[in-house]
């Protein structure tokens, strides 16, 4: 056995008891087939000084399995490239095969954080596909239930962005925040994560006396709580001026990459689907659409747009609470659903954006085709546009603006 | 009774050998060393005090690694407790009381996993910097004054001993980077050189301030120029060098906001991705010798070292344990029984299903309780360096809490900004202190 | 931000140091457990009532309403007379069988379900009365049936335990125990002449081979 004269070569590579695979101590971030496409082939060419560094699919702040291969030219970022489908389950395949009452629990992990909202749309499709009219009581816990969801999510946004810049309390507050929401929600849906609460036709059990108990012991502070846990970082200095002037997004680029949500508002657009195409009973509820972008729709006014609209739902929320009428919460339907032949679009507004869904029935009990828009998937595709000539400790501070759940990306 | 009969019968045959042995090695050892200080001591004090700086040198080296590993267990469990409350959860509380042991448990966790090298890794330069990394760390408290006396060596340069010794840390992280053949590992190295080389020479033109005050180098007198209330502090006549001393040895010690180097959100565990076991043990012992070492430079250089923010009278107790002849040896023998007794009495006659012998225990206990405190108080009263050593270590560990607070508290800075701040803001901060030092102390001395 | 530079990092701190003191969110958990809603659905279980009986009554409503048919009963009918066989849990059986068809385009494949033969039952209850129904004596009930059927059906070790009470498994685990005891009949033993094993044994491999392949195969 002759050695190979390589210049960097393990003492143990002599050792005829070791089984030693090059490969794996050297690992690199290029993929071991050629090129597929042309930005893979520019990606993936080193210039002078450059390097490549692998920001997961295992790394300590990123949201979920996603991998990012950072081309790097010391501190500073020349390039990177998201690297999806660690998460992939085929959803939609999945929902297409099965019925319309099945379909509910397996869009439910899709985006894990905001679950309601993810059952939200295509309940809201398939009712629009069966012609069904919810009861308005139904309508209102939706809202009501979708609200406090929003600002579960909104509450974990903040903990993770302070996370990935590096401060540790804030995780810890918004997971308080967090619990006291998942435990009202759980003592009315039955569920702490994916809560499969809502039904074609209404939702499944009525607002009960625990989960009023817990909301309204959790209402008389929500606004105090949620200030005094913003104002560690709202005004902190170091934040602030990380965040600012970073990742900035123009309306233009906004509009053109069709991203939806708190990341359009925050460039100045006051663009919500609760108002722009309203749905179930937000018509009949008064909340305003939050917007910034004095400072150009960087990485700040993202952070502070989540802020605001904390504040709305909480808004959406009291006055759910007043207006709730008496009635039932469940229309009648069938138990095995066979709509009509047609096609029907619902969208809603998520914590993170429109998210959508389109299904075409074929008259069967199964829908024929079934899309999913996430708004988490559009997002993820701002992240090399926003982060050119950014630094290493950039990347996640605009990915964590972003707020992506990886879920609902890989779908 | 009934306890000790059970505990007994519980113990395997080899504890019953070994347990009887070693209360005979506890009864054993006392005598014999009153013995060999009655016989030999004479002759083993002449030898020592000869070589007074060979001993003082030992005792130092030795006091020094014996004193590290236990400040960094009690900082890495402040860290843990302080920060879990300030978080609204409890942090450790099962290990210990209050869960006090946990980081002794982390020790023993670490020495117990597997020493690991990576493939590809140098695996000379992988070992042994760790080692550098921690006697760098170890090295710097030879000349750190504790109390008055209580120094491992008076330099007369020790200011430069000071940084030199700290500034060859970032050859260790250095070298963990570089030889863990890993690109994490390399970035978290090579900031830690752009970061501890640009906030060495801010750290080390703020205390020239403290050099022209004091008209010395040497960190004893510096922390002996102190002497007296709290007003005579140098922090009332460098403020703006105590800011810059502060900032620059967070930096230095790569604390939050300057933790860049494992910085765990964008480089992982930075140098120290790669390493494991008790290699990983050494880097992280240091990293929390070094808080120690910063706040006890703080404390020294800034917020009087040794000395009482109030100078106290001078008690003098009068106390002459000599004259007391036979009576002293009477003394020791009849209290603790008589004390006991006499604090189990309450026990006894307040309660009246207590078993006499809880009383005697708790007696025992009180009587324990009183001496420690009496013994210390008097050895605060009368012994100089016991006093010095309490005020060091409370105000050194106020600013251990300062500096876990802030961890707690702030997120962590850009690479560019941490630049910037260094060579943009604390240099010329740094030269006007020392600029408005200089002509403060040739008009004054122009006045005088 | 406010007009003095660091104002924002001090109030921070300030704000830290607050929650220091204050009460701590953290449930103990081994000796303190977590409220659980009584609408919490992660655990699925059948309800007694006052008098200790099931509150169940085999309806099967739930099982067909399940959306992911994580649901599956079997049971008896209410007056604990008949295993039900009928209604729901046929529908549901059904609909299992079609809709797998639906998804995958094969039926469910229930290789391992297999019916047992009945057998005549007059031998084994003389040996059952011989040996007074008592399950302590079953290894020699075991011995004597299969002296008498030549080796143990299923359909005999069903029938032992139905009239001596004692668990199927826990005869089938004798029956399976010992080496001597056979569950399956013996094969017809045929002793070739030594010069003709091999031949005797390839035909058996190929014949073999023929059956699990449908055709014959040609060729040697």
């Amino acid at each position: 056995m002759t050695a190979p004269s390589t210049p960097h070569r393990h003492p143990s590579a002599d050792d005829p008891r070791i089984l030693l695979d090059d490969s794996i101590g050297q690992f690199e971030a290029i993929p071991p087939y050629p090129p597929r496409t042309e930005r893979e082939a520019e990606f993936y060419e080193l210039g002078d000084g450059e390097m490549f560094i692998n920001f997961g699919p295992q790394h300590p702040s990123t949201h979920g399995v996603l991998r990012v291969v950072l081309k790097i030219n010391g501190e500073q970022v020349v390039d990177l490239d998201p690297v999806l489908g660690y998460l992939h389950r085929g959803v939609e395949k999945l929902c297409e095969n099965s019925d319309y009452h099945h379909i509910n629990s397996q869009v439910d992990p899709l985006e894990y954080i905001s679950s309601l909202f993810c059952e939200w749309s295509p309940v809201m499709a398939f009712e629009r596909l069966l012609d069904v009219e919810v009861p308005r009581r139904a309508e209102y816990i939706r809202v009501l239930t979708g609200e406090l969801n929003r600002i579960l999510s909104h509450a974990l946004f903040m903990g993770w962005m302070a996370l990935d810049l590096g401060g540790l309390t804030p995780i810890l507050w918004s997971f308080i925040e967090r619990d006291e929401i998942a435990e009202m929600l759980a003592s009315i849906t039955g569920q702490r994560l994916l809560f499969n609460y809502f039904r074609i036709g209404g939702v499944n059990g009525d607002i009960n006396h625990d989960f009023m108990s817990r909301l309204g012991d959790w209402m008389t502070r929500a606004a105090a709580q949620h200030e005094a846990n913003t104002q560690l970082l709202n005004e902190n200095e170091i934040f602030v001026r990380r965040m600012r002037d970073l990742g900035r997004l123009d309306r233009e680029t906004a509009l053109r990459m069709a991203v939806t949500g708190p990341n359009l508002r925050a460039t100045g657009t006051p663009y919500d689907v609760r108002r722009a195409h309203p749905y179930s009973v937000y018509p009949e509820l008064e909340f305003d659409v939050p917007t910034r972008g004095h400072n150009g729709g960087d990485c700040l006014d993202r952070y502070l747009l989540r802020v605001d609209e904390v504040k709305q739902s909480l808004r959406i929320i009291d006055q759910c609470l007043h207006n709730m009428p008496d009635g039932p919460v469940m229309a009648k339907l069938p138990r095995l659903l066979r709509p009509r032949p047609g096609r029907a679009f619902a969208a809603v507004e998520g914590p993170r954006g429109m998210y959508a869904t389109y299904a075409i029935s074929d008259g069967s009990d199964q829908p024929f085709r079934m899309r999913i828009h996430d708004p988490s998937f559009i997002a993820l595709q701002l992240v090399p546009l926003l982060m050119k000539d950014n630094l290493v400790a950039d990347t996640m501070a605009v990915m964590a603006s972003l707020d992506p759940i990886m879920g609902g990306v890989d779908k | 009774m009934t306890t000790l009969n059970r505990a007994w019968g519980n113990m395997t045959v080899l504890g019953r050998v070994l347990l009887p042995l070693a209360l005979l090695v506890f009864i054993i050892g006392p005598i014999a060393t009153v013995l060999f200080a009655l016989f030999a001591g004479p002759l083993l004090v002449d030898l020592l005090s000869a070589n007074i700086d060979v001993v003082r040198f030992v005792v130092a080296v030795t006091g020094i690694l014996l004193f590290s590993i236990p400040a960094a267990f009690i900082i890495i469990y402040m860290e843990m407790k302080v920060i879990a409350l300030m978080n609204l959860r409890i942090g450790p509380d099962r290990v210990g009381p209050a869960g006090s042991l946990l980081s002794v448990v982390h020790g023993l966790k670490v020495l117990m996993k597997e020493d690991f090298t990576p493939t590809g890794a140098d695996s000379f330069v992988f070992t042994w910097a760790p080692v550098i990394v921690f006697l760098t760390a170890v090295m710097t408290f030879l000349v750190i004054p504790f109390g008055p006396g209580l120094v491992g060596q008076d330099l007369n340069i020790g200011l430069l001993y000071l940084f030199a010794v700290g500034g060859m840390t970032v050859v260790g992280l250095l070298m963990a980077g570089w030889s863990s053949f890993n690109k994490y590992s390399l970035l978290g190295g090579l900031r830690s050189a752009a970061q501890v080389v640009s906030y060495e020479i801010p750290l080390t033109l703020s205390v020239v301030g403290l050099i022209l005050l004091a008209g010395t180098m040497s960190v004893y007198q510096i922390a002996d120029t102190q002497a007296g209330g709290f007003w005579d502090w140098f922090v009332f006549r460098q403020p703006l060098g105590a800011l810059i001393f502060f900032i620059a040895a967070t930096a230095e010690a790569n604390r939050t906001p300057f933790d860049l180097t494992e910085a765990d959100s964008e480089i992982v565990a930075g140098f120290a991705t790669e390493y494991s076991g008790m290699r990983f043990g050494f880097l992280f012992f240091a990293e929390y010798v070094n808080v120690f070492i910063i706040s006890a430079l703080m404390v020294t250089f800034y917020f009087g070292a040794w000395h009482a923010p109030f100078p106290f009278p001078d008690v003098n107790l009068g106390l002459d344990v000599g004259s007391l002849g036979i009576g002293l040896l009477l003394l020791l023998a009849t209290a603790p029984v008589a004390l006991t007794l006499l604090f189990a009495l309450p026990f006894w006659l307040t309660s009246n299903n207590r078993p006499a012998w809880q009383a005697l225990v708790l007696g025992f206990l009180v009587f324990n309780v009183v001496a420690v405190g009496l013994l210390f108080g008097i050895a605060y009263l009368e012994l100089d360096w016991v006093a010095g050593l309490v005020w060091f270590m409370v105000k050194s560990f106020l600013f251990v809490y300062l500096f876990v607070w802030m961890r707690g508290t702030l997120p962590r800075v850009r690479i560019d900004q941490l630049m910037g701040f260094a060579w943009k803001w604390m240099l010329p901060a740094s030269l006007l202190n020392l600029f408005i030092t200089a002509a403060a102390i040739v008009v004054v001395r122009q006045l005088v | 931000m406010s007009l003095v530079p660091g104002m924002g990092i001090v109030r921070g701190m300030g704000l830290t140091l607050k929650r220091f003191f204050q009460p701590k969110a953290t449930i103990r958990y081994p000796e303190v457990r977590a409220d659980v809603a009584p609408k919490f659905r992660g655990r699925l279980q059948l309800l007694y009532d006052e008098w200790g009986t099931l509150k169940c009554e085999t309806c099967f409503q739930c099982a067909q309403a399940c959306p992911i048919e994580c649901i599956d009963m079997g049971g008896i009918d209410t007056k604990g007379r008949f295993h039900v066989h009928w209604g729901p849990p046929e529908t549901y059986g059904e609909r299992r069988e079609e809709s797998a068809v639906r998804r995958s385009g094969r039926p469910v494949a229930d290789a391992a379900f297999r019916r047992f033969d009945p057998v005549d039952t007059s031998a084994l209850d003389e040996i059952m009365e011989r040996h007074d129904y008592d399950p302590k004596a079953l290894l020699a009930m075991l011995e004597e049936t299969q002296a008498e059927y030549g080796y143990l059906p299923v359909g005999a070790l069903k029938h032992i335990s139905r009239v001596t009470g004692a668990w199927y498994a826990y005869i089938y685990g004798t029956a399976s125990y010992y080496r001597h005891l056979r569950l399956e009949p013996p094969m017809i033993e045929t002793v070739p002449a030594a010069g003709e094993a091999h031949v005797a044994i390839e035909q058996s491999y190929r014949s073999a081979l023929d059956a699990s392949l449908g055709y014959a195969v040609r060729g040697s």
